[in-house]
């Protein structure tokens, strides 16, 4: 199956609704050129013609109201023409079919959280099916967000307080190397102070997530399974502790959360975490079980260790295999002596 | 008058720091306008520079994104709100306002030093936030994330509150400077464009400003007393503030425009000594924009989750923005066929603003196309977009303005080889900073990103790469304008033979305009009507044997 090409000027056709935007912006593009160089062909030759010379008058202004008026009114057909298509392939955009999948998605600073039909969560990746209609129905859990895929020419805002939802038909595969980039495209700001610019989901130019288009047959059995172990860790002697390791990264607990046991990042360092005892501020305490991890990742506001008071960790809904992969990074991290990366 | 020859000018009638402080002539209240808005553009340009060799490279090249937020935000807030809304009308049009209108002063010469003291008092608050906090909203200020950020944000749009009150006393104080002063002669359909577009601009600059002040201090109220407006949290709506954001600042995108675009016409006529084609069409297509860039707001946010049907409405709507527009640009073209065309500085910059308006108009196209709009909204392509008009077209204006009257209010002429150098490095610096966004938007890089795909990169370095050579263009041309301060021969009357009548007084102008009152017996653009006198430039040989004072 042949990938499609992007152009100089556009990415490569995904959607449906791809090729309608790509006619009607070269038919404005080239409508653009020939304005373009009719405007400033005529200025630069009158500038060459009509170059002041020695003893040559400039004839007076006339009028020609006719070509005034032409001119005026003329291009309001052009106008309406683009106005129409334009707002058809709007409509065309906004109008989900009544058959198409519902994805939730979910956006805060600065993570992407899709949660499909059966209640499978993926974070800052997201698999959809190929040549199905797919509904995103969008909020936020703090500022403006904006899911943006360039590939579908699809955009909209995702805002606090209420729902936003568009929908998209994928017209071919990812393949997994090369998925699509969802950005997000309303400006959602960076951490104070804090230098972990370089790591993703840190802040509003980092808060991406990757698209892969699968076949229906991948995409059913991605929702009887959850989401899969990456295939980077299958070999590793210690596979869980590995998919935890880099569900730290894609799931974007690094931004506040350290592993090296020194540093002080916004949240607890997972260093010598788990097994330590917790002491709450409200005067209890609790070992850093199995139970206390889980209950810090769903509901990490239901018990705040003391110093951590004005830290606002938002839930996240992990499946249980990747809360156990997580806890198995844990206990990884406690385990050897050797340094972590 | 245009021969006549006296010491005395408004630079030297009275001497003195004091005398300028508390001027009521509205000549050096024009200049202290220049001189701080050039500041501010200095400062909003440095900001721009740091943005790009931030991007020249992927990951940090210089500062980490929390920093790289404030300094765009800065960027952005500087030169929108401290440098071009204030450019060419407080500027250029507090000193040639009056002149033109054969006045002595506008309607209100204190209020007009008041708006002065406002706009300084607005820019301190300004620099404040800066100094003392972290300001990193962008200048757009959308809640909510304004409204959980840090308090310096108040600071910043009590600034940008005051400022606003600066901009509605300048505009009142035009808007009845040309209905009352306006010399015997001087009917409206005489009126120099320059006027027409100042003119469209101050009532623009009445109406809608007081929306911005409202916007801001509900967001201080919300901010100080917890109001829930439009932080969802409180139970407000933040589309709301977009609402109320671009119904001010989209109006003002034409506060900007305007008066660039005025100082184009009389360029345009003054260098190719003809009247400007279609003039009722061309000034009634800024009383046009004036009107239709109040309802327009809504193309702001075709993605925001506004409904389907306003949507529709104002795209629409803003298709009709190109009527006029286009009406400008085919009028200017037209107007040089049979002209005398002289290719000096100023008039380079005006042929140059045709150029890049009509990019920045028919890029204009693709995102008032709402499907089109969909992809390219809040990518690098519409910040191409507004630079193409706001550099393109008021910068670009406003650096023609100030070569075009700079013999007049400083009474010295520059260097006109340097002159060119400058606008040949501006003009290319710019497009190979701004026309590399275009494609990069249309690929789907996301604006105000710290960082970005491996993809972006060369179309990145590119465009820092032009914004250096911009950078260079301006030092050169500060440098020109120093020159001719310290040691630039003296300026004639009218060295560009014009015969607008700004140019039929002395240079620079007596302290009350004009020596006699005149009357004004001809339009501003009557080449034929002029006499030799009137058109004398103070260089070629004269027929009439006043000009023994030129040179």
């Amino acid at each position: 199956m042949t990938k499609p090409e992007g152009t100089l000027q556009l990415p490569p056709q995904m959607s449906t609704l791809a090729p309608q935007v790509d006619f009607l912006y070269y038919v404005i593009f080239w409508v653009s050129v020939v304005f373009f160089v009719a405007i400033v062909g005529v200025m630069v030759w009158y500038t060459i013609r009509y170059r002041r010379r020695s003893g040559v008058k400039p004839q007076p202004t006339g009028h020609n109201t006719p070509l005034e008026i032409a001119w005026t009114f003329l291009p309001l057909l052009l106008l309406g023409y683009l106005f129409h298509e334009g707002f058809k392939g709007y409509v065309f955009g906004a109008v989900a079919p009544d058959e198409a999948i519902e994805i939730r998605v979910r956006g805060m600073q600065w993570n992407w959280e899709f949660e499909h039909p059966p209640g499978i969560i993926e974070l800052n990746t997201l698999q959809v099916p190929v040549h199905e209609p797919i509904k995103l129905v969008m909020s936020s859990s703090d500022v403006l967000h904006s899911f943006f895929v360039p590939s579908l020419r699809i955009k909209r805002d995702v805002v606090p307080g209420m729902y936003t939802s568009m929908w998209f038909e994928a017209t071919s595969l990812t393949s997994k190397e090369k998925p699509l980039t969802i950005f997000c495209t309303e400006y959602c700001g960076a951490p104070l102070g804090i230098d972990n610019s370089a790591l993703p989901n840190t802040n509003h130019s980092t808060m991406l997530a990757s698209l892969n288009v699968v076949t229906r047959k991948a995409y059913m059995k991605f929702l009887e399974e959850g989401p899969p172990m990456p295939a980077e860790c299958d070999g590793n002697p210690n596979p869980a502790a590995c998919w935890g390791e880099k569900l730290r990264v894609s799931a974007g607990c690094q931004s506040c959360h350290a592993v090296d046991g020194v540093t002080n990042a916004p949240g607890p360092n997972w260093k010598g975490l788990f097994g330590a005892t917790r002491k709450f501020v409200d005067g209890k305490s609790q070992t850093a079980d199995e139970n206390y991890i889980a209950t810090s990742i769903r509901e990490p506001q239901s018990q705040i260790v003391s110093g951590y008071a004005n830290v606002n960790m938002p839930p996240y809904r992990l499946s249980d295999k990747q809360i156990d992969a997580i806890i198995a990074y844990m206990r990884s991290l406690n385990g050897t002596s050797a340094p972590d990366k | 008058m245009a021969g006549e020859h006296t010491d005395l000018n408004y630079l030297n009638h009275e001497r003195g720091i004091k005398s300028w402080l508390l001027t009521l002539d509205h000549k050096r209240i024009g200049i202290m306008y220049l001189v701080s808005v050039m500041i501010a553009f200095a400062l909003g340009g440095v900001m721009a520079l740091l943005v790009r060799t931030e991007l020249a490279f992927k990951g940090e090249t210089m500062m980490e994104a929390d920093t790289y937020n404030q300094v765009f935000t800065l960027h952005g807030a500087i030169m929108v709100f401290l440098f071009i809304i204030p450019s060419v009308p407080a500027a250029l049009g507090n000193f040639f306002l009056p002149i033109m209108l054969g006045a002595k002063d506008v309607a209100f010469p204190k209020l007009n030093l008041a708006s002065y003291y406002i706009y300084v008092l607005g820019t301190i608050f300004t620099i404040v936030a800066i100094l003392v906090g972290h300001v990193d909203t962008g200048w757009t200020f959308y809640t909510p994330y304004s409204a959980r950020a840090d308090s310096s944000v108040v600071w910043m749009t009590m600034g940008v509150f005051i400022l606003g009150f600066s901009s509605i006393l300048t505009g009142v104080n035009f808007v009845a400077t040309v209905h009352k002063m306006r010399a015997p002669g001087l009917v409206w359909t005489r009126l120099p464009l320059f006027i027409w577009g100042i003119y469209a601009t101050a009532v623009i600059q009445v109406l809608a400003t007081p929306v911005l002040a409202i916007t801001l201090f509900l967001l201080a109220m919300e901010k100080v007393l917890t109001i829930g407006i439009f932080d969802p949290q409180l139970g407000g709506d933040p589309v709301l503030f977009q609402h109320f954001f671009w119904f001010y600042s989209h109006p003002a995108v034409y506060i900007m425009i305007l008066p660039g675009m005025a100082v184009v016409n009389e360029l345009i006529a003054t260098f190719s000594q003809r009247k400007i084609f279609g003039y009722m069409f061309v000034a009634m297509s800024s009383v046009a924009l004036a009107l239709l860039g109040f309802l327009v707001w809504g193309h702001h946010m075709f993605t925001s989750g506004m409904s389907e049907y306003a949507t529709m409405v104002f795209s629409a709507l803003t298709f009709l923005v190109a009527i006029p527009s286009g009406v400008k640009v085919f009028n200017w073209v037209a107007t040089l066929y049979q002209g005398s065309i002289s290719l000096a500085s100023p008039m380079l910059y005006a042929l140059g603003f045709i150029a890049l308006f009509t990019i920045g108009g028919l890029t204009g196209l693709f995102l008032g196309t709402l499907s089109v709009d969909i992809h390219l909204h809040d990518t690098y392509f519409v910040v191409a977009h507004f630079h193409y008009v706001m550099v393109g077209g008021t910068v670009f204006g406003f650096l023609g303005g100030i070569h075009y009257w700079w013999p007049k209010m400083t009474g010295r002429m520059y260097n006109e080889t340097t002159a060119r150098w400058a606008f040949a490095l501006v003009f290319t610096g710019f497009n190979v900073t701004f026309f590399s966004q275009f494609v990069m938007g249309s690929q789907g890089m996301p604006r105000r990103y710290y960082d970005y795909l491996d993809q972006f990169q060369p179309l990145h370095m590119t465009s820092s790469g032009g914004a250096y050579i911009l950078g260079v263009g301006f030092l050169v041309m500060t440098v020109m304008f120093i020159q001719s301060l310290r040691s630039g021969a003296q300026a004639p009357a009218n060295p560009w033979a014009s015969a607008g009548y700004e140019w039929q007084t002395t240079s620079p102008p007596h302290p009350h305009n004009f020596a006699v009152d005149p009357e004004m017996t001809r339009g501003p653009y009557d080449y034929h009507l002029c006499t030799d006198e009137e058109l004398f430039d103070g260089l070629r040989a004269p027929e009439e044997p006043a000009a023994e004072h030129a040179a």
